[in-house]
């Protein structure tokens, strides 16, 4: 991947992620900095928050403001900034173990509440930074350091769950193509609600099953395809298609796509402007909550 | 002792909270001070709920809400039951013979007051429900108060609804007022004062709100709720509450939202704070201010969900992994909620580390008579916060080394001191030394340097603030309760009803619970002879007093059953105590 040298000076903290060489994650990394350098995203508005894991390694690596929060809680921190201030480009930048095992919960509400932020999750079906686990997404069969008979459950599907949890965005990319992850992220980021970009990010240390390799011959664009995002059902089906074909078709682009109003628009607070530049009560108003009392 | 204490006691659904509710407001706008305490269950409809009000003259605060029931009104036959050894020597007992039967009542030891609710309360309105406004009426009589106030109240309550709820109602109560042969035997001093009722949960709002907290994250959570409530309530004032999908996300939200620049709170009881221990070390490690309420309420595990216990104190004090600052204080009071939850937040941004406000069950929901808060004495303190980068040209430090430990923070959004908050060890720009630094020479002096750093912070709060020790009352005393928080009351009542039977009997209460400043600490209580009084089986805050001080109280006083504790209560159990010092 290349990083344009202007782009890389003005995003990059120069902090050295941790990541192995050829990890998919260095392909993520350069797709958001193409992204907030397109879309002229003003750093010291941007907020990347990250859980924990390899994937953890993103916020240090721009020189942006960033939270590298707990394991499976980055969508609670990353709302929380936004909540309190939806000045700021709040980009969630997680693993799949981190999003879609521990903090699932908070994937699906966070979803509903179409906030306006954009999660990035680098999806490599594996614990990479505990050394090779299995994960959430691993495909049945699938042999790790934890399931050495291989795995006997159903991989979580990311893309359905945030549809059907109300995400106003889904997306999926492949590291391996970084033009076309960084028009999935500037779609996330410009799209006003909750967007969710999963990536394929392989994992070259601990992952043999789902490589670059694995992922080429399989992957094709939605785009190329003529799929309609702004259709609920037929994204559903392109949801499904990957393990309906048995791994044989695997779509990335944009499944879904609507406008609603976000979070932000509909609190009877934050539709006013961000909570941080609101003014604080006055002494009158304090007197007024407390002669409810009376 | 002064306090007349009524009880209404019934089902849930049959009016006994808003009976209890009205009572507290008349007392409170007619010049005289109020006490009140639920009795509930987990169950919405049905079971044994009852509410007491203590009303007492103008000029003594009520520390408790009554140990003996002087009026009972029993709604129903469980009433009767389950009641009866609550009664004070003569005390009233209101009900309807038409639906309670009172044989099982010794007659020479109390007062018969039969009253045909439910006729009347038919009569005026054709709704049963009324017949506890009957009630009320009776019980205004034999308080001495006059029908006027309650007219008044009943008119600002009920005028939405229209005239004819509000004539009904002042019907069904002026009938139970003017009962034939019924007499006044109580006599209430009073002021000309209209005082207001708050719980706890309401004061500690109001505080948080006074003091620019606009951001609150819970998940509800009883006895937690009330603040929830409150917020909820509330958010169309230009403050912002979130109900969560869980505590993990509540505690979560609050560290994004106080990292970002506001302030923010997040409130639970014991089972939810058991989910935010992960996020409180974050908010430790991040060093990002936030305010955390634990009402407690009876546990372990799920516990009596609707009673009360001072049981976590340990538990705040320890939770989370690892070392970092983080401040407790338990207000003493409801109206000390108010004033300790705005310091809290100045605690938080001051020393950039979480502060938790231990409530409990018995200060969140019990409601009380205040004259009013001092809202000119609250000011913000937001701490050490950067506006630019002080060195324009390079990176910003958000962790730089200090002498006091407190590194200048930065909103997100300003431009030049863009910084990652990392849950990681880390330098002082807030670069990780976790991952591939580890171990490796400089970074073993990082480490070193930046959990000194933090640490430094606990001595910095005990140089410079004057709070982290128990308050003393009565200074001369021969005994002294030792306790914290909500026991305060209790304690300070039972003085007074020791002090009667001839024991010269102090007080030395926490409000500020960590850090301790152990000198001070053991300056109030040595030499002294101490009893314990907690509301929980371990003696909690005597282990923290010892581990601090190395002063062991032997004496104890320790209530595990749910039930808030009173001061009469207090008073009884004491007496062996005292006379069990040598």
């Amino acid at each position: 991947m290349v990083i344009e040298a202007t782009a890389k000076q003005v995003y990059a903290s120069g902090v050295k992620p941790i990541w192995c060489p050829g990890c998919g994650d260095f392909g993520v990394f350069a797709a958001i900095t193409k992204a907030l350098t397109d879309l002229k995203v003003d750093k010291s508005n941007a907020m990347i928050v990250s859980g924990i894991g390899c994937s953890s390694a993103m916020p240090q690596t721009f020189s942006a403001y960033g939270m590298h929060s707990l394991h499976g809680r980055l969508l609670p921190n990353a709302s929380g900034a936004r909540l309190a201030n939806h000045d700021l480009t709040v980009i969630g930048a997680g693993g799949d173990g981190d999003g879609y095992g521990i903090g699932v919960g908070h994937l699906i509400h966070t979803a509903r509440r179409n906030i306006n932020m954009t999660y990035i999750v680098m999806n490599n079906e594996t614990y990479g930074l505990t050394t090779g686990q299995t994960s959430p997404t691993a495909a049945m069969g699938r042999k790790s350091k934890s399931t050495p008979f291989g795995s006997i459950e159903m991989p979580v599907n990311p893309l359905a769950l945030a549809i059907s949890s109300g995400a106003t965005y889904v997306a999926r990319g492949f590291s391996g193509d970084v033009a076309h992850l960084t028009e999935m992220i500037k779609g996330a980021i410009q799209h006003k609600g909750f967007s969710l970009v999963d990536v394929f990010s392989p994992c070259v240390t601990f992952n043999h099953d789902n490589t670059y390799e694995w992922f080429r011959p399989r992957i094709y664009k939605l785009e190329a395809a003529n799929h309609d995002p702004s259709n609920l059902v037929l994204a559903f089906g392109k949801a499904v298609e990957d393990s309906q074909t048995n791994w044989e078709k695997i779509p990335i682009g944009v499944f879904y796509k609507v406008d609603k109003p976000t979070y932000e628009e509909l609190d009877i607070t934050l539709k006013n402007g961000p909570l941080i530049k609101q003014p604080l009560p006055t002494k009158e108003q304090v007197l007024k909550a407390l002669e409810e009392n009376r | 002792m002064a306090g007349i204490t009524v009880r209404i006691a019934g089902a849930n659904g049959d009016g006994v909270e808003s009976s209890g509710a009205l009572l507290m407001k008349v007392a409170a706008k007619n010049g005289m001070q109020a006490f009140g305490y639920r009795g509930y269950q987990s169950i919405i409809r049905g079971g044994h709920v009852w509410f007491q009000v203590r009303v007492g003259d103008c000029d003594e605060k009520l520390q408790s809400y009554g140990h003996t029931i002087d009026i009972l009104v029993a709604l129903n036959q469980d009433a009767i039951l389950n009641q009866a050894s609550h009664l004070s020597d003569g005390a009233s007992v209101i009900y309807d013979p038409t639906k309670v039967k009172v044989d099982t009542l010794d007659a020479t030891k109390c007062k018969l007051v039969p009253v045909p609710m439910l006729d009347i309360a038919l009569q005026v309105s054709g709704d049963p429900i009324m017949r506890n406004t009957v009630a009320m009426g009776t019980v205004l009589k034999l308080l001495g108060i006059e029908m006027a106030v309650f007219e008044d109240i009943i008119k600002g309550m009920f005028s939405r609804k229209g005239e004819k709820i509000v004539n009904s109602n002042v019907q069904a109560a002026s009938k139970g007022y003017g009962l034939e042969g019924l007499q006044s035997i109580h006599s209430i001093k009073k002021d000309g004062k209209s005082r207001f009722v708050l719980d706890g949960s309401t004061s500690l709002s109001i505080g948080a709100y006074a003091s620019g907290c606009n951001f609150y994250a819970a998940y509800p959570m009883t006895p937690a709720s009330g603040i929830l409530h409150w917020y909820a309530a509330h958010a169309d004032k230009g403050i912002f509450f979130k109900q969560t999908e869980d505590e993990i996300a509540a505690i979560n939200m609050a560290v994004g939202a106080a990292n970002a620049g506001v302030r923010a709170m997040c409130g639970t009881s014991g089972g939810g704070f058991s989910l935010m221990v992960e996020g409180l070390g974050l908010a430790g490690m991040l060093e990002t201010p936030i305010v955390v309420v634990d009402s407690q309420r009876t546990g372990p595990s799920t516990g009596l969900p609707t009673k009360t216990e001072q049981g976590d104190l340990l538990f705040v004090m320890h939770a989370s992994q690892g070392e970092f600052p983080r401040i407790v204080v338990a207000p003493r009071s409801v109206e000390e909620a108010f004033y300790i939850t705005s310091e809290a937040f100045n605690l938080a941004e001051r020393y950039q580390c979480p502060v938790i406000i231990l409530m409990d069950l018995y200060i969140s929901e019990h409601v009380e008579t205040i004259d009013g808060f001092d809202i000119d004495s609250i000011k913000i303190d937001r701490g050490k916060v950067d506006k630019s980068n002080p060195v324009p040209t390079g990176r910003y430090k958000r962790y730089l080394y200090t002498e006091d430990g407190i590194s200048p923070r930065a909103y997100p959004g300003t431009p030049g001191t863009e910084f990652v908050a990392p849950s990681d060890e880390h330098d002082e720009y807030g670069d990780l030394t976790s991952d591939a630094l580890s171990g490796i020479d400089k970074y073993v002096e990082v480490r070193r340097k930046m959990m000194k750093k933090r640490m430094t912070k606990i001595e910095t709060m005990l140089k410079n603030e004057s709070i982290f020790a128990p308050g003393i009352y009565n200074e001369g005393a021969d005994y002294f309760f030792v306790t914290f928080g909500s026991s305060t009351g209790p304690a300070m009542e039972a003085t007074a009803l020791l002090k009667d039977k001839g024991y010269n009997v102090g007080v030395i209460s926490f409000s500020y619970l960590m850090p301790l400043d152990k000198e001070k600490t053991k300056e109030i209580l040595k030499g002294r002879k101490l009893i314990d009084l907690e509301v929980n089986y371990t003696a909690q805050l005597a282990q923290v007093i010892m581990m601090n001080t190395g002063i062991e109280i032997e004496k104890r006083i320790l209530e595990y059953d749910g039930e808030a504790i009173t001061g009469q209560g207090v008073a009884d159990k004491a007496v062996s105590v005292i006379q069990s010092f040598k």
